[in-house]
């Protein structure tokens, strides 16, 4: 997953990602900008939305760890491309989760 | 006063026998039925890894049940009675009704939406472009707009 945060229309100095650096033409994630170098970028869906979950279940600890740092951290938005709602919602089902001693606070090493 | 959907799960020490455990499983549904409440579902999870140590403790035995009550004091004395119990060591309990209710509703939304418009002919779902252009690769379809 790539970082998006951004949105400078100046070229972008990073490392070069997947999809061979710089193309000519912008990808749909990418959006027009003005004759520079761009990055292809592969739009982000949330994947509550395309499986149509209205609610996210705490108990269901495999399906809410893909959102998880290795170390117990919530993944931002940006990384996962989830909705603010889903967000919000499944914010609400990592709580519950580690509370009950499902998911941890944090990682111990 | 309408009925309340509550989730309840506790954990034992790994050490507890099996009988120990159904015992303190038919209190709380015997406290439960006692003051007009119903358990609607009763799972043993097992001995599993706890993600944090809980009483140092790394393992637990998970007991899980969703019921049904029309009282906050019910739950208020299951609580009490798993406290005291020495063998559990952690225990949590949700309301969820409200959840649930918000679920109904947008899945009631969502087919009612379904129904309005039935197989709408999949446009581009991304991009404004309406060209048919073959997957999300890089198309040659906007140059006026990326040539600059």
């Amino acid at each position: 997953m790539s970082e998006t945060h951004s949105p400078a229309p100046r070229p972008h100095s990073g490392p070069p990602r997947e999809g061979g650096g710089g193309r000519p033409g912008g990808g749909p994630g990418g959006g027009p900008r003005r004759g520079k170098r761009q990055f292809f970028r592969k739009k982000k869906v949330c994947r509550f939305c395309v499986e149509k979950i209205d609610f996210i279940d705490y108990k269901r600890v495999e399906m809410l760890q893909p959102f998880l740092q290795d170390r117990g951290k919530v993944l931002p938005r940006r990384m996962t491309g989830t909705c603010s709602r889903h967000q919000r919602w499944l914010g609400v089902a990592i709580k519950r989760a580690r509370n009950i001693a499902l998911l941890p606070f944090a990682t111990e090493l | 006063m309408e009925e309340r959907l509550y989730d309840l799960i506790f954990i034992c020490m790994p050490t507890t026998p099996e009988e120990d455990i159904a015992k303190i499983i038919a209190t709380l549904e015997q406290t439960a039925t006692e003051r007009g409440g119903k358990v609607e579902k009763l799972e043993k999870w097992g001995t599993r890894k706890l993600a944090y140590r809980v009483s140092k403790q790394r393992e637990g035995y998970f007991v899980y049940l969703s019921l049904r009550a029309t009282q906050g004091e019910l739950i208020k004395e299951l609580e009490r009675r798993l406290k005291v119990t020495d063998a559990v060591i952690k225990y949590m309990t949700i309301r969820l009704d409200e959840e649930m209710k918000r679920q109904q509703k947008l899945a009631a939304r969502r087919e009612q939406r379904v129904r309005k418009r039935p197989r709408r002919p999949a446009g581009p779902s991304s991009g404004s472009s309406p060209a048919p252009s073959p997957g999300p690769g890089p198309s040659p379809a906007e140059p006026a707009a990326a040539a600059g």
